[in-house]
């Protein structure tokens, strides 16, 4: 069959052809010893939890964005190191942020920052493949092995007001977001387009002119009377994952609720103000309305991190500014919601980027240690969890692996990451086969 | 009848179940090797003990059998000679044994045996270690120069190794010479870094990697107290790898030892078992010991093992049979009309799986025109189809499409994706991507012989207006790009890791890829007519391997190395190469990419990757077609014909009990959803309308389109490809939602659907009762006439509508929303 692979809005250096290898020795993380055998069985028999009425909106920062220049600034590493931008502090005693973070440095009190996180892959492909679905690529080939966590939760949990669609990515997927074994039903929708333009509406939502929704139901009628292709002849999924996004876009269609939520004009001028009049802060406010209509998982795409070269004027002149007003707006606005103890907010791309700056002033692929910000969700508000050393080279201490975070995560949501889902090959494949919540977060 | 069935019945229980209804039983023991020379103490040889059973299958003993030493000659105690572990001789002292091997049959109780002759010489010698031959299999086996630890470019921790050790002196130097020496320390060798690094006795960010009682450890200990020899420079190096068994078939549970031979450069070999890497290709298949045994997992299908020593690698194959072998009447509707078919039928035997029954003609035509035109068949063409009663109509059919523009059309689309045919939205480009397009299409329509096209593309100068396929160089801009393209899409390989350091599992080498690259190394671009490029050859230049600096002169994969010649092109020594009938990547790169597009699977999976260590499911079958093509002198529509007019092509696509578990051999037509052209197309078709295109005449097909940017949301959603790369996997099939909201409820369907110049329009228009608009849609959509339970109930539901319009456009949107429609089946 076809290997579909998602062509997100952004590229990195090397491309889309990139081959992701396999790496043998970067098991560090990866061993699954007896004892933590033990623990996962021990912890799917905890997990027998109820689900928690908790949505995520994920920041993908694909490229990998410079732990150096935004979380974990070292002033006083030597000067090829430390770059050009200056710490200021924040409204959380002790912490400091990048001085074009100025918003963000007014919100940290809500905040869980990471700045421990390490994995050991320094390869776009294959570390993306890792932090987007918990699962290092076993195959040397550009696919989608195991489904992303967006597809999980979806799967898992369905979305939080019957009608909507549970996973959506504004406003387009990146790599490796698709929904693998689970079928292709546990897809992203995309919104595409850019809600920062004029006349933006995703399309196709609402009932075209000269129809009516009896006409809609009359031809779903005649359409599942008269559409008998046997379902079986495809062992691929692409027929039945149809015919479940024919079911969603039917009650899509339906809903004028569901109109409304992707409909970004219908929020106030000074709102789309606050989240910033670009297309990553209207994103992010279409990320926060479909949340809070009904969606369950939203995945905001703001690629580009990948700054191999001017790495500094990149990230001042263009990737910060953006970035921090729509992450500050998000977290300010669910918090005036109430909204942030029900969403959970995770920001990080693949990797972290080289403390050694490169002769082009920029930096290159760093996944030794990063930086994580997350909020909200049963979070602590205004904690930083682990450290990295002088030059934010390695973890100093508390290393945690993105698996970690990941657990977290679903340890937060309600989710049993011991459960199994057969793969492509009908075997077993949990969830998460390894990581841990990290305990000192969790309020 | 009775008997018949009951027997099916038992095969499928006991296939589910695992257990054997009729155990067969050791008829003979084979071991090898039968006779063994060691010629120093760390030499090893994995003994293969393979148990022949009555029924014909081989089963692997290896594990299970007894060893026993006997001494050949002289005196004294065998055990000081040589010791048997987990079927591995290990040397203990000189002289020489016999191991006889001892396998008890678990049916009746009864052993069998065989026995082979041990020598083992200079036992008390000790050998100086050779750094690249010991050495680095040790660092390359246990991880530390893999891609996510020392291996990688900057290296971990400072310490820097060059990836699977490509680079032995930089290795040496990295080792011996950086961090003050403290890394091996001849006076104390425990002390050496590199030891309590790899133990664990130090902090190690990769962990412990061996303990001090392995033979890594010992060997690595000895080496430094050696004082760490580099060794003789000119010492042979491994020539190439054999694995043995190179194929297999295991039960659901069951497990096949692996035996590794290395071949040096002065025609020695040695055993290299415990020192190969090995790599399960399917890990829900089997899985794979650092020691060479496989294991299957249970599951049924096929996997392979990859094994990579010093550079080299080969790869064993392993198969789990659906089925213990079908009766011969599973096959008996199956007639072979060409040698595909009696490929793929020695094939399903093997595994155990039969095919599916042959399809209808209706459903062969619809198939057969999407797959070959993009393009539905008319009402017309169907119902004249249906009436021929020859029975040759089939191959008729075929030999007619290929004869149609809409075949030229179709092919230079999809040649167009993966030749980049793109103007990323710069109108400047769009003469040129015109150019080229209609140049693709010229090429397809007359047929021209696909070693002048590559040759054509490969070896393009000139300007554009003159000399389309420049073109291609537009994207392909500098020699790693022209090395990467010309191997994955013309060689169906990839090559591009080389550009930096030897192909991690493929025999490829850096100097092999910049040897390729030599070929463009005379290439250059200036601006042409108007703001048209202009690719122009100079007369000298050549290129230079950038980690050594050396000035590489210009050589195939494989191939010859040539001079470079003043005033010569050598891309046409490239073409030459890559076109001869013998060259081993050519012909079996087109016949695999053209197989997938028919039969839904490639025989290499993905088209583009093929290699050592991704082998074909059916490589006779890929040989085969291979040959025959190049024998017709690559004439495309041959070998599409060919493919087409298989039996293999024509079966059904529905399942049966006997193959729907596989979705690699053909047992059945693998079903397609059109791909985004044509489906737009073929919803126009239905529809009777046509599609206007931002610049391009009203009713542009999109399978005509020039290039990737053209306009078209219907387009982007059903996965058109962007033209970003030279693989086909940018093409996306998979459903998504904002596909079916289009379909469902876009105004652009609606439209087309209730558009005044359309097919219903024109059909109310002239009067047409229901029944007979239905059968047009039926036709046109499905390719079939509908059945009369079908019309019965459509015609009732059109009698009883409100409003007949109306109804009519609900049943149109019906069959645009199909999945009969939206699949080739």
């Amino acid at each position: 069959m076809k290997i579909d692979i998602h062509s997100g809005a952004y590229r990195c250096c090397d491309g889309i052809k990139r081959r992701s290898f396999l790496r043998t020795g970067a098991l560090m993380l990866g061993g699954l010893s007896l004892a933590g055998l033990l623990r996962r069985q021990a912890m799917a028999a905890a997990a027998g939890q109820a689900k928690k009425d908790i949505s995520v909106i994920l920041f993908w920062q694909g490229g990998g964005p410079s732990q150096l220049d935004m979380w974990d600034l070292k002033p006083d590493a030597p000067s090829e190191f430390r770059g050009s931008f200056n710490p200021i502090n924040t409204n959380l005693d002790g912490l400091q942020v990048c001085e074009h973070m100025p918003r963000i440095a007014k919100v940290c009190d809500k905040l869980t920052l990471l700045r421990s996180v390490t994995h050991g892959d320094a390869g776009h492909e294959s570390a993306t493949h890792t932090l987007l679905t918990g699962y290092k690529p076993t195959n040397d080939i550009p696919a989608n092995e195991a489904p992303s966590y967006g597809s999980v939760v979806a799967k898992e949990m369905g979305p939080r007001v019957d009608g909507f669609p549970a996973y959506v990515t504004v406003p387009t997927a990146p790599k490796s977001s698709a929904a693998a074994y689970l079928g292709v039903a546990y897809n992203p929708f995309e919104t595409q387009g850019d809600p920062n333009a004029e006349n933006f509406s995703v399309q196709n939502l609402k009932i075209p002119g000269g129809l009516t929704l009896d006409r809609l139901e009359n031809r779903r009628a005649v359409l599942k009377h008269f559409d008998t292709l046997r379902r079986d002849i495809d062992g691929s999924g692409l027929i039945s994952g149809m015919d479940t996004f024919a079911q969603q876009a039917y009650e899509i269609v339906t809903s004028p609720k569901v109109q409304t939520a992707f409909d970004i004009s219908k929020e106030d001028a000074k709102t789309r103000d606050m989240y910033g009049r670009t297309t990553w802060g209207q994103n992010t406010l279409l990320a926060r309305r479909l949340i809070e209509s009904g969606v369950r998982f939203v995945t905001v795409n703001v690629g580009g991190w990948d700054t191999h070269a001017n790495n500094f004027e990149e990230l001042k002149n263009k990737k910060l500014p953006q970035y921090d007003q729509a992450f500050a707006a998000l977290i300010e606005d669910l918090a005036q919601r109430g909204q942030l103890d029900s969403t959970l907010v995770l920001s990080w791309g693949e990797f972290g980027r080289t403390p050694r700056i490169n002769k082009d002033a920029g930096r290159d692929h760093w996944s030794n240690v990063f930086s994580v910000a997350m909020a909200g969700g049963g979070l602590k508000k205004g904690f930083v969890l682990g450290e990295s050393d002088a030059r934010a080279e390695f973890p100093k201490e508390r290393p945690v692996s993105p698996q970690d975070v990941l657990s977290t995560m679903y340890h937060l949501l309600g989710i049993n990451q011991a459960k199994e889902y057969m793969n492509e090959a009908q075997r077993p494949s949990p969830i998460l086969n390894y990581g841990e919540p990290i305990k000192e977060i969790i309020a | 009848m009775l008997r018949r069935s009951i027997y099916f019945a038992m095969l499928a229980s006991a296939a589910s179940v695992g257990f054997a209804v009729d155990a067969p039983r050791i008829s003979e023991v084979i071991v090898e090797p039968a006779e063994i020379v060691l010629t120093d103490a760390d030499q090893s040889v994995q003994f293969l003990v393979t148990l022949k059973m009555s029924d014909g299958t081989l089963r692997d003993g290896t594990r299970q059998a007894e060893y026993a030493i006997q001494l050949a000659e002289g005196s004294g105690a065998p055990e000081s000679v040589a010791a048997v572990e987990h079927g591995r001789l290990v040397p203990k002292g000189d002289g020489a044994v016999m191991v006889v091997t001892t396998v008890t049959d678990p049916v009746s109780g009864k052993k069998a045996g065989a026995s082979a002759k041990a020598t083992v010489q200079n036992f008390a010698v000790e050998r100086e270690l050779h750094f690249v031959n010991d050495i680095e299999p040790i660092l390359t086996k246990t991880g530390c120069n893999a891609g996510g630890c020392h291996g990688k470019q900057s290296g971990q921790n400072g310490f820097k190794l060059s990836l699977f050790a490509f680079e032995p002196k930089f290795d040496y130097d990295a080792l011996v010479n950086e961090a003050h020496g403290r890394r091996v320390f001849p006076a104390s060798p425990e002390e050496s870094l590199l030891l309590k690094k790899s133990t664990g006795a130090t902090v190690h960010g990769g962990g412990s990697r061996f303990d001090e009682k392995s033979e890594s450890y010992k060997l690595l200990a000895r080496w430094i107290a050696q004082g760490v020899p580099y060794g003789d420079e000119k010492a042979p190096t491994v020539a190439r790898i054999e694995v043995l068994p190179r194929e297999r078939l295991l039960a659901g549970v069951g497990e096949q030892q692996l035996r590794v031979i290395a071949h040096f450069t002065d025609g020695a070999a040695h055993d290299v078992t415990r020192q190969a890497e090995y790599k399960a290709q399917q890990p829900d298949i089997l899985k794979v010991e650092p020691t060479g045994l496989v294991t299957t997992l249970g599951h049924t299908g096929e996997g392979a093992v990859m094994v990579r020593y010093m550079g080299q690698v080969d790869v064993a194959r392993v198969a789990v049979p659906f089925s213990r072998g079908l009766p011969e009447s599973a096959y008996a509707q199956f007639e072979p009309k060409n040698f595909v078919d009696n490929l793929v039928a020695e094939k399903w035997r093997k595994l155990g799986i039969a095919p599916s029954a042959v399809c209808s003609d209706a459903e062969f035509l619809r198939r057969a025109s999407l797959d070959a035109i993009g393009t539905l068949p008319t009402p017309e063409e169907t119902q004249k189809f249906l009436a021929d009663t020859a029975p040759d109509k089939r191959d008729r059919l075929i030999d007619s499409l290929l004869e149609r523009n809409e075949y030229a059309s179709y092919w230079a689309n999809q040649w167009g994706d993966l030749l980049r045919v793109k103007r990323g939205g710069n109108n400047e480009l769009k003469a040129g991507t015109f150019a080229f397009s209609g140049w693709l299409r010229n090429a397809f329509a007359q047929n021209m012989p696909y070693d002048q096209f590559v040759r054509a593309i490969l070896t393009a100068q000139g300007e554009s207006a003159e000399n389309p396929p420049i073109n291609w160089y537009r994207h392909v801009r500098n020699t790693v790009a022209m090395v990467n393209d010309t191997s994955q899409l013309f060689m169906g390989t990839r090559i591009s890791c080389a550009n930096c350091h030897n192909h991690p599992y493929e025999r490829i080498t850096q100097d092999d890829y910049w040897g390729f690259g030599a070929f463009f190394g005379r290439l250059s671009f200036k601006r042409g007519l108007g703001n048209e490029q202009a690719v122009i050859v100079k007369k000298d230049g050549g290129v230079n391997q950038p980690r050594t600096g050396q000035s590489m002169k210009p050589k195939g994969l494989g191939g010859p190395e040539y001079e470079y010649v003043r005033g010569e092109d050598p891309r046409q020594k490239l073409a030459d190469w890559l076109t001869e009938p013998g060259n081993p990547y050519f012909a079996k790169a087109i016949v695999n990419r053209t197989w997938a597009h028919f039969m839904g699977v490639g025989l290499v999976e993905a088209v583009d990757d093929m290699r050592v260590t991704n082998p074909p499911s059916n490589p006779q079958l890929l040989d085969a077609l291979a040959k025959d093509f190049t024998d017709y002198r690559y004439d495309l529509k041959h070998l599409v014909a060919t493919i087409m007019k298989s039996r293999a092509y024509s079966l059904s696509s529905e399942p049966t009990e006997f193959n729907k578990t596989d979705r690699q051999n053909y047992a059945r037509y693998t079903p397609k959803r059109l791909s985004a052209e044509t489906l737009l197309d073929a919803i126009g078709n239905v529809t009777g309308t046509q599609e206007k295109f931002a610049g391009l005449p009203l009713g542009t097909r999109a399978i005509d389109l020039p290039d990737e940017s053209v306009p078209s949301y219907f387009l982007k959603v059903f996965g058109r490809s962007m033209r970003e790369s030279a693989c086909e996997c940018e093409r996306s099939y998979a459903p998504n939602l904002s596909q079916i909201l289009h379909l469902m409820n876009s105004p652009e369907v609606q439209d087309k659907i209730a558009s005044d110049k359309g097919r219903l329009a024109a059909m109310l228009k002239d009067k047409k009762p229901d029944d007979q608009i239905l059968t047009e849609f039926y036709l046109r959509a499905f390719g079939r006439t509908p059945k009369p339970d079908e019309l019965k109930d459509a015609t009732a539901m059109l009698a009883s509508a409100k409003d007949r319009k109306s109804a009519l456009e609900d049943f149109e949107w019906m069959f645009l929303n199909s999945k009969e429609f939206l699949f080739n089946h």
